[in-house]
């Protein structure tokens, strides 16, 4: 079922196109990464989606029901950006103040399952400004879960968590899924989305660039690297882009064939005559996908390219 | 009710209760000093001597003694003035009668910066302190949030009213019996009426208050830019009342009739019960209890209504 639709969903900001015409659906009961630089839009897609911040044009829905949806909002938990908190009063009294500005909560346990949840019951009786940021985002996640939601927006709620919270974090979104909640994931953790995302979508400057899988996102970014004698590199070369493949070289004996199937590569150099001494079929990761994506130059170090000239000595 | 007890949670915090105690604090030290004017005013009459006839430059005989009976009877009238002066100050000091007091200082512009400090740091705060959004994602329906945030800042207000009348209960008649100030023979009922009809008063303009300091948090949206507008419109509302042509149509003058506050200097008194009408043009008429409140309702009114229109269209992006 679809959790989350927008159709032509634009804001903007005098002349600076924040979202521009997205369209995006999200279906039910699975981890849907939300990437994008720093600007792309995604968290003010995510205040459209809360009613937060007004849609300059489109229209958006949430579990079916046409934004904005203030009747809605009890089957929403969020985490947007640094959660912030009253710094005066405690981890506990800050969630049950946020309880009671919304709908009764089911039970008079809640709060203290919510604490439980993310690991601060020891800490809840303590005032928040002597939290530290790792804690500040773990009562914020407390507070996304406090009405039990069908559907959880996040973002970047990794900020500042130690590796111990991430990996407690992993674990809390494979529960959730597990229980038919449905994440839309914002974070500039690629690796981290990598792991629990089951769809990612990629926004740059305001406009989707791609939404899919995560592994047809990495897999459509495919390289054949071609390791030959360094007589046979012109003539493969020749062979290869005739064949139309985007190619590269990479260092005296070896080829980048873009975007190519390793058995097709094979086929046109062995009828060329050329023999390959080595084949690997290189897949990228999220990250290098991503930042092919946006146009950002990628590093080669990031992708496990590692020039001569670069190689420490 | 639940947004409401949510407000008042969160209003739990060090800047009300030192609000709270600076009021407390002002009303006691201002009681202190009215009452030793009180005492002075009466100690320096009662040295006023009938001046001789040397001193008059007339001859002794029957114009002199003209003369010093004038000045005698001039001189024994401000005596009881002063006498009815302090025994006022001591029925303002009456533990039930203090309410009175209580009402008109908060009902007026130690009041309303007391206000204006309240509402930077409970609703302009929910902006500086990136809070808003977590509200908004709890309860959609803005003009409740709304609706708790005035009427949670107008609960404080009256809280404000609440401690300085307690306070000055307790100093009040500790004040008179140290500066020896004559007993008032105030009944009960007298105080109770006084304190109760101001005190209830008061309650519209602490509303007044409140919607002037929501409604600069809403154009604002910070916690400093709230406490300097709102602080600035009271102030504002002063200057225009002082304004020779303004007459009777302004904010201010219409806080001045619906409290009955005197008009002008004469609400210096050796314990002034509010700091409002001094800062007023005492030309013109005051307006009526009636126009007053008509006043003060559209005011409110139109502070709310625009707070909601604003609150209702703004993009929450902190």
């Amino acid at each position: 079922m679809e959790v989350i639709r927008c159709q032509g969903l634009t804001k903007r900001y005098g002349s600076t196109v924040a979202v521009d015409e997205l369209d995006l659906a999200v279906d039910g009961g699975q981890v849907f990464g939300f990437l994008g630089p720093n600007g792309a839009g995604k968290t003010t897609t995510m205040r459209m989606l809360l009613g937060l911040v007004r849609p300059t044009r489109g229209q958006a829905w949430v579990h079916g029901r046409p934004l904005p949806d203030p009747g809605g909002l009890a089957r929403i938990g969020a985490m947007l950006e640094e959660p912030a908190f009253y710094p005066w009063l405690s981890g506990r009294r800050n969630l049950e103040v946020l309880a009671l500005s919304g709908p009764p909560l089911p039970d008079t346990g809640t709060v203290d399952a919510a604490l439980n949840r993310v690991g601060l019951a020891a800490v809840a009786g303590r005032r928040v400004k002597a939290y530290s940021q790792g804690m500040r985002q773990r009562l914020g996640l407390a507070a996304a879960l406090l009405r039990r939601p069908a559907l959880l927006l996040l973002d970047e709620p990794t900020n500042g968590m130690d590796p111990a919270g991430m990996r407690e974090f992993r674990a809390l979104l494979g529960s959730l899924v597990d229980d038919g909640t449905t994440v839309f994931l914002s974070s500039h953790l690629l690796a981290e989305v990598e792991q629990v995302c089951d769809r990612v979508a990629v926004l740059h400057q305001g406009r989707l660039v791609e939404q899919g899988r995560v592994t047809e996102l990495t897999a459509a970014r495919a390289r054949v690297r071609v390791v030959l004698e360094v007589a046979d590199q012109p003539s493969a070369q020749t062979l290869l882009a005739g064949a139309g493949w985007p190619l590269r070289t990479d260092g005296p004996d070896a080829l980048l064939v873009e975007a190519a199937d390793g058995r097709e590569v094979n086929q046109a150099l062995g009828r060329g005559g050329v023999w390959a001494r080595q084949l690997l079929v290189e897949r990228p990761g999220l990250e290098e996908a991503f930042l092919h994506l946006i146009d950002a130059p990628i590093d080669k170090a990031t992708t496990g390219e590692v020039s001569d000239a670069a190689a420490p000595r | 009710m639940r947004l409401l007890r949510a407000e008042l949670a969160k209003l739990n915090r060090p800047l009300l209760w030192g609000v709270t105690l600076a009021s407390a604090l002002f009303c006691v030290l201002l009681a202190v000093g009215g009452s030793a004017n009180a005492r002075m005013n009466v100690t320096t009459g009662a040295q006023d001597q009938v001046p001789s006839c040397a001193v008059m430059a007339l001859p002794k005989g029957p114009a002199c003694a003209k003369a010093q009976a004038l000045q005698r009877a001039r001189i024994e009238q401000g005596r009881a003035e002063l006498a009815l002066a302090a025994s006022h100050t001591a029925a303002q000091l009456h533990p039930v009668a203090a309410g009175a007091e209580a009402a008109g200082l908060m009902a007026s512009l130690p009041g309303a910066l007391a206000l204006a400090l309240l509402a930077g740091g409970h609703a302009g705060g929910e902006w500086s302190g990136r809070t808003m959004k977590n509200l908004l994602t709890q309860h959609g329906r803005r003009w409740r949030v709304l609706a708790a945030k005035l009427a949670s800042l107008w609960l404080a207000g009256v809280g404000l009213v609440a401690a300085c009348w307690a306070a000055l209960a307790v100093a009040g008649p500790i004040l008179v019996r140290a500066n020896h100030l004559a007993d008032p023979h105030q009944s009960l009922a007298t105080a109770a009426r006084w304190a109760g009809s101001q005190a209830a008063r008061s309650l519209l303009v602490l509303a007044v208050f409140a919607a002037i300091g929501l409604l600069a948090a809403v154009l604002t949206r910070n916690t400093i830019g709230t406490m300097a507008t709102s602080a600035g419109l009271f102030v504002a509302m002063l200057v225009v009342a002082a304004l020779p042509a303004s007459g009777r149509w302004t904010p201010a003058t219409w806080v001045q009739g619906w409290m009955g506050f005197a008009v002008g200097e004469r609400s210096i008194t050796a314990l002034p019960d509010n700091f409002w009408s001094r800062f007023i043009n005492a030309g013109g008429s005051p307006p009526s209890h009636l126009l007053g409140l008509t006043g003060l309702v559209a005011a409110l009114a139109a502070c709310a209504l625009l707070a909601l229109a604003t609150f209702a269209r703004s993009d929450v992006a902190g």
